[in-house]
């Protein structure tokens, strides 16, 4: 549902987002330090894979976006890595329009970094469950984040193509859900297993 | 670099369980919405379905005329399909909106509308009230009829000519619907299918961006170290 296609949304919608992704994507070049080129690209590749495989769900369907595990893991630097993503998958599989790659970036990219860039202190304090819980509750924020992002531009482009709140909790509650499970998952597994991979992962460690 | 490549391959042993966690929930693959559109016996009739599975059910289909003006709309039964016979026929673009985002359109030319189930005499008030799709049975037949009158065996009179080649031709196009048709959604299916040439060919393209930006980055690091 993230992949808004060419030709649906309006000039000022896409300027709009493409002028937001273009800062974000500067804001998150920026910081890309050599050391975190690896990391990023795998994650970018994770995220270019995933969202290839969607479920169908009821009158829509979905696809896992990983934005919450994203923003958590690589921060600001998620941006440029879910852009990549999304810019072959516009390419290769005509997923997604490349002039709406812009706000495709803004809607799927700015949830999740904001979030986790937000929950990082948490995060770094909390441990096993608890640290879990934080990422799955920061992964379904993202998705719901996400939901609203898409249903703004479509709404702001023209009133025909509000999403219908049906079709979006049908959706989009499932996938929260499913999103929340993994990055829990993973998360609390890298605490555990390597907590240097991320930002916060040791006491006291920064960036 | 140590550091660097065991963060590396921890984030490959985490890339692998998310796959395989995603591969789990998720069994198809793909994610965008296409239009299957056909006509049958002036009927416009087709469904809409995401790639990868899932159809959108119980969403807005709205079919609108050569104008842009919206002359039908309607919602798409369980299998995402739909339905509607025109007026009469015309050049209409059906627009299926998944309500989400998702959004597809195609068109269906009047020629394919055409048939006996017609008036079978185009009365120049149609022809007057859409100029931009010209009526089919004029451009259509020149093509067919000569060689129909040559191929049939000398006529029992009273037929008229002109019905009968309408009929045959009508026949014709029907037939050619019906086989055509596993075909074409075939092609649909098939233009839409996620191929994993593709997939890897992405991947590629990352790790290429990602090899070229801690390239840059060696060479970046060492020039200072060179100069002295």
């Amino acid at each position: 549902m993230a992949h808004i296609p060419d030709g649906v949304l309006s000039l000022p919608v896409l300027l709009g987002g493409g002028a937001l992704a273009a800062g974000g994507l500067a804001l998150g070049l920026s910081r890309l330090d050599e050391r975190d080129i690896p990391a990023t690209a795998i994650l970018a590749a994770v995220f270019f894979v995933v969202s290839l495989v969607s479920v169908p769900l009821g009158p829509s369907s979905a696809h896992l976006l990983l934005s919450g595990l994203m923003g958590i893991v690589l921060g600001v630097k998620a941006i440029p890595a879910i852009f990549v993503g999304l810019l072959l998958q516009a390419v290769f599989f005509g997923f997604g329009g490349l002039t709406s790659l812009g706000v495709d970036v803004v809607d799927i990219a700015f949830p999740g970094v904001i979030l986790g860039t937000l929950a990082a202190p948490l995060l770094a304090r909390s441990e096993g469950f608890l640290a879990a819980v934080v990422a799955g509750a920061v992964a379904a924020t993202a998705v719901v984040g996400t939901l609203a992002c898409v249903a703004l531009a479509l709404a702001l482009s023209s009133a025909d193509y509000l999403p219908s709140l049906r079709v979006v909790v049908l959706t989009g509650l499932p996938l929260a859900v499913v999103e929340a499970v993994v990055t829990g998952f993973v998360v609390a597994y890298l605490k555990r297993v390597k907590p240097e991979i991320l930002p916060f992962g040791v006491a006291g460690a920064t960036g | 670099m140590i550091a660097v490549r065991a963060l590396a391959r921890r984030l490959a042993v985490a890339t692998l369980v998310v796959a395989t966690i995603a591969a789990g929930v998720a069994p198809a693959a793909a994610h965008r919405l296409k239009l299957f559109l056909t006509t049958e016996a002036g009927e416009i009739a087709g469904y809409a379905f995401f790639v990868g599975g899932g159809r959108p059910d119980g969403v807005d289909y709205i079919v609108a005329d050569a104008a842009g003006r919206e002359v039908h709309r309607g919602r798409t039964d369980e299998h995402g399909a739909f339905r509607w016979r025109p007026v009469s026929p015309a050049d209409y673009a059906v627009t299926v909106n998944a309500g989400d985002g998702h959004w597809v359109s195609g068109t269906v030319t009047a020629d394919r509308l055409a048939g006996p189930a017609w008036p079978t005499e185009p009365t120049s008030a149609d022809r007057a009230e859409k100029p931009a799709s010209p009526p089919p049975e004029p451009t259509a037949t020149p093509a067919t009829a000569p060689a129909t009158p040559a191929a049939t065996p000398p006529r029992p009179s009273g037929i008229d000519e002109d019905a009968l080649a309408r009929l045959v031709e009508y026949r014709v196009d029907a037939a050619l619907e019906r086989r055509l048709r596993p075909l074409e959604e075939a092609y649909e299916r098939a233009e839409g299918r996620l191929r994993f040439n593709d997939v890897m060919g992405g991947i590629g393209m990352i790790v290429g961006l990602a090899g070229a930006a801690l390239w840059a980055s060696s060479r970046r690091r060492r020039d200072p170290e060179e100069k002295p």
